[in-house]
């Protein structure tokens, strides 16, 4: 395929996707996201967002990741958020760990 | 098409409760979730296993396809009877969720058909889904960029109203300073929108095949070079390789084993490019001739050097 054709797509770098965006992206409706975000299971859990706040802020690639990840989670064990979110800090943690494994060239 | 028993994918026996199914469900999800898993097709499995829950997990569609499966053998080659779904009324969506898109031609010809064909008669107007795929690119196409070809199953509808799913191949420019986890978003490319709504997005979640020489840390990159203890002892300049092509690297004099040179920016590259880290690993030469033997004996004459003593051969 000739190289002009080439579909040229955007780049989610540090806080590009709306609210809108993300919860389309993770087939949910934006009151899950605003949830999360409320109890601090998103965006990094470590701050809590109040929902007047919300508006114009900007989602990750890595917030992104972590909500399907939570989605995905709820969904498939029918857990409660807190758990699923108990679940993506561990996973996070251990891709942490092995990325530094690896770059010390241990694994 | 073949059959799916999905009694068998989830094994359980036909007459199994609503809790059973729910209860073996859980159990395979635990054991094939991608994140988790160490079995080469949990991806796979985990999506068989959801096509599984979706249909049997909902008592409307497990008695039509109870009913539809009665004859049926896994693998058999299998035709859905017109109207087999006559008489029967499928809560919610007909798909749930993006993942959705990814299930079998078997259950898109049954569930997708039954699902858009009441949005249809709704006069429904509705975005399609967004939807996600993984794409495996070369360290060195996050340094320079890359167009990569990606293949995605699209479901479609046919003349007769069948959802069939469609090859579909997108051609797609990987911008260059990509990391590995970070998303492409292509607008319009996900699924079709229903009763004339926009198409959802496609996002692609990009990932680095794993390299012989570099390793990856967010921008950082890290490799390890191979030196002679000469170079090592009295500096030297080596090339080295890097992601986007050898440079010329300075050992500075008095190296040991496992020093760690930063190349400054020459990590992967974007608004703060990360930093290049080349660790150095001395090898000695073997004392495999007369001539390398004599050398080792003159160095262990001459040195007064014993690196168990302390001081000497410390980092």
């Amino acid at each position: 395929m000739a190289d002009d054709k080439a579909v040229r797509g955007e780049l989610i770098d540090e806080a590009t996707l709306t609210l809108e965006e993300l919860a389309r992206a993770c087939a949910v409706e934006a009151d899950w996201v605003i949830e999360r975000l409320e109890s601090g299971l998103l965006a990094d859990g470590s701050h809590y967002v109040s929902r007047q706040r919300l508006t114009g802020q900007r989602f990750t690639s890595r917030d992104l990741t972590r909500a399907r990840r939570l989605r995905q989670v709820e969904r498939d064990f029918e857990v409660e958020p807190e758990l699923a979110a108990l679940v993506a800090d561990l996973l996070e943690e251990v891709e942490r760990l092995r990325t530094r494994l690896r770059a010390a060239g241990v694994e | 098409m073949e059959f799916k028993d999905y009694y068998q994918t989830l094994g359980v026996a036909k007459t199994a409760t609503a809790e059973e199914i729910k209860k073996a469900y859980r159990k395979l999800a635990r054991k094939y979730h991608p994140d988790v898993s160490k079995e080469p097709d949990a991806e796979d499995r985990m999506q068989a296993i959801n096509e599984a829950k979706e249909v049997l997990g909902d008592p409307e569609k497990r008695a039509a396809y109870d009913q539809l499966g009665q004859d049926y053998r896994a693998g058999q080659d299998f035709r859905p009877p017109p109207d087999w779904d006559a008489g029967f009324e499928f809560t919610g969506r007909g798909f749930e969720g993006a993942e959705a898109d990814e299930f079998s031609d078997f259950f898109a010809n049954l569930f997708g058909q039954a699902g858009r064909r009441k949005q249809r008669g709704q006069g429904y107007r509705m975005r399609g889904e967004d939807r996600h795929a993984k794409v495996m690119i070369d360290l060195a196409d996050a340094y320079q960029g890359a167009t990569r070809t990606i293949s995605l199953q699209v479901p479609e509808m046919d003349a007769q109203g069948r959802v069939v799913t469609r090859a579909h191949s997108l051609s797609v420019k990987i911008p260059k300073g990509v990391k590995e986890g970070q998303h492409i978003r292509l607008t319009g490319q996900g699924s079709p929108g229903m009763g004339g709504g926009p198409p959802g997005d496609l996002f692609l979640e990009i990932h680095f095949h794993p390299d012989q020489t570099f390793r990856v840390e967010g921008r950082d990159v890290y490799a390890s070079v191979p030196v002679t203890p000469w170079e090592a002892a009295l500096g030297a300049s080596i090339e080295t390789p890097t992601p986007a092509g050898p440079v010329r690297l300075k050992v500075p004099a008095g190296s040991q084993s496992g020093r760690r040179l930063r190349l400054k920016g020459r990590g992967i590259p974007g608004q703060e490019p990360g930093d290049l880290y080349v660790e150095l690993t001395v090898v000695l030469p073997p004392a495999d001739t007369d001539k390398a033997r004599e050398l080792y004996a003159t160095m262990a004459r001459e040195l007064d050097f014993d690196p168990r003593r302390t001081g000497h051969g410390r980092r």
